[in-house]
């Protein structure tokens, strides 16, 4: 056993960061937001974290803080012109943005390494704060999932126009969305550079936007639990299928494929809605055989 | 209490006047009806009402509040209500939840409490919820409330649609077609129940197709034909004028 977590902690480490880089994914996805820059604010995180760990005697948990904040910070940037958007039109720009970040950390060599990378950062983000840190982040969302927050967005996910006739400001909840997005997204990306010692700005390209896209439609987009899913079967799965594991990219678009067709929503939102629905229809039929045989509903 | 008021309101799409000079009344505690022919530009007044779209002329005021030009989920936030023509509801999740949403106006906790869970949401959380089983109730839903909303009738999804409407506790409810759909019992049971909540003092706005359905419940009915308002009265008034027996009820 031990032997089997040593052999595969580093593994087990990259689904942590990568799970909470989907729940950054998720966050806005959760909102109704069609936001595709988790890996900007990634980006962002990762080179701030690392620049506070390695340049300042602040420490990794004040640098991790720091590089949430700035995460915040671009996500509220970004809302401004972006929370009055809809739909296709936000992934665009976002993407933009993805491009942009990853432009800029390669021409700001004097801060950011450019091409060659920001190295030598030392590995503080272990397994344990790994574990610790995606707990968290899984607590708080499902908290926001069940408060007034989480039924704004799904007002704002399944309709605009119904969110606004109920009250609900739209662009306040994409505002906010945006803001928690870059929050989750840098302390992903952070966490990433305290865990492999070094980060590249093609680190945080479209590859990384692709994964953890991937994680959230595969694992599902309302629950939490979801993007945990999601982010460990594709990494997981060509590991298991030793002989596939060059083709990983190939593997994720035709699983990608099977999961859009077969399971819409997303592994664990479609087994929950169609447990939720068999639930409900043994308990409507029990109800019509009491009522059929006379004996009066509780 | 105010009424909700329409001044000689207009809407133009291009060359189009869905809606020309239009002027009518919502008074708090009545059943008010519009009714009109397809494309007379009904559901344009609700729009407008809501903020949807807003008026190329004219002023729709609540009270001495002037609506016109005002954000749609600021006119909700006044207590301005309204149900949809097509359904829309949260398939996936329960009745119950989609029934909750409706309750947002209410909500007073901050964006912080809500985001680190604070007691104070879960007080918010649980009255929400019994004010969506009264309603529940009150619709004889009850044993509807956990079942995912995608699953239900067409005809339940629609009174889904108005109890959310009503988890609003609005003052003023805008409903567009809302027994398009339903068989004569059920709208009637419905019919009678939008009638005890406006004898609670609710503003009804009525948009209807079914004229039996208006002439029986409606105080008030405005109608209208190509977006003018071609007769109002009561339902003996209108059904006996003779420009909306051309215009609607034909021959």
């Amino acid at each position: 056993m031990v032997e089997f977590v040593l052999t595969y902690r580093p593994l087990f480490d990259l689904i942590c960061v990568y799970t909470i880089l989907a729940f950054s994914q998720y966050a806005a996805l959760r909102a109704g937001l069609f936001s595709l820059a988790t890996p900007g604010f990634a980006s962002i995180g990762g080179y701030a974290g690392a620049i506070v760990l390695k340049e300042t005697h602040l420490g990794p948990i004040l640098g991790a803080l720091a590089a949430a904040l700035c995460g915040v910070a671009a996500g509220l940037f970004l809302s401004l012109p972006l929370a009055r958007l809809r739909g296709a039109f936000q992934s665009i720009a976002t993407i933009g943005f993805v491009q942009i970040m990853v432009s800029l950390t390669l021409y700001a060599q004097p801060i950011t390494g450019g091409a060659l990378g920001f190295n030598a950062i030392p590995k503080v983000a272990t397994t344990g704060p790994l574990v610790l840190v995606v707990i968290a982040i899984a607590a708080l969302l499902a908290v926001i999932n069940r408060s007034g927050i989480g039924r704004a967005f799904d007002a704002i996910r399944q309709d605009y126009t119904v969110a606004r006739s109920l009250g609900i400001s739209v662009s306040r909840y994409f505002r906010y969305a945006f803001a928690l997005s870059g929050a989750i997204g840098a302390l992903g990306g952070c966490l990433l550079a305290y865990n492999t010692y070094s980060i590249q700005p093609d680190v945080f390209g479209f590859p990384m936007l692709v994964s953890v896209i991937a994680a959230v439609i595969l694992g599902g987009r309302s629950m939490v639990a979801g993007p945990i899913v999601g982010t460990v079967f594709l990494i997981v799965l060509p590991e298991l299928i030793r002989p596939l594991a060059d083709e990983r990219l190939l593997l994720q678009g035709l699983l990608l494929i099977v999961v859009i067709i077969y399971l819409p929503q997303g592994i664990v939102d479609s087994l929950v809605h169609r447990w939720k629905l068999r639930r409900a229809s043994t308990v409507a039929r029990a109800e019509q055989g009491e009522r059929a045989h006379g004996v009066p509903l509780p | 209490m105010a009424s909700l008021c329409l001044e000689s309101v207009s809407k133009r799409f291009g060359g189009i006047e869905a809606v020309a000079g239009l002027s009518l009344a919502v008074e708090p505690g009545r059943f008010t009806g519009l009714i009109g022919p397809n494309g007379a530009g009904k559901t344009t007044v609700v729009n407008l009402i809501s903020g949807l779209m807003t008026p190329s002329g004219g002023r729709i005021r609540l009270g001495e509040r002037d609506l016109t030009g005002e954000a749609p989920h600021q006119i909700a936030r006044l207590g301005v209500s309204r149900t949809f023509q097509t359904v829309r509801l949260l398939r996936e999740a329960s009745v119950l939840d989609n029934i909750v949403v409706g309750s947002h106006r209410h909500e007073r906790s901050s964006l912080f409490a809500n985001s680190i869970g604070l007691p104070v949401i879960w007080r918010e959380r649980r009255s929400f919820r019994d004010s969506a089983r009264a309603l529940l109730a009150r619709f004889e839903l009850t044993e509807l409330a956990e079942v995912p909303a995608g699953g239900l009738s067409y005809g339940h999804q629609r009174l889904v649609e108005i109890m959310r409407a009503l988890a609003m506790k609005p003052d003023f409810l805008l409903l567009d077609e809302p027994v398009a759909g339903m068989n004569e019992v059920e709208a009637r049971r419905l019919g009678v129940l939008l009638r005890s909540l406006v004898k609670e003092g609710i503003g009804m706005l009525l948009i209807e197709h079914n004229m039996r359905f208006v002439m029986e419940f409606c105080e008030t009915i405005y109608v209208v034909d190509s977006g003018r308002l071609i007769a109002e009265g009561s339902a003996d008034a209108v059904s006996r004028d003779a420009t909306v027996i051309r215009a609607y009820l034909g021959g």
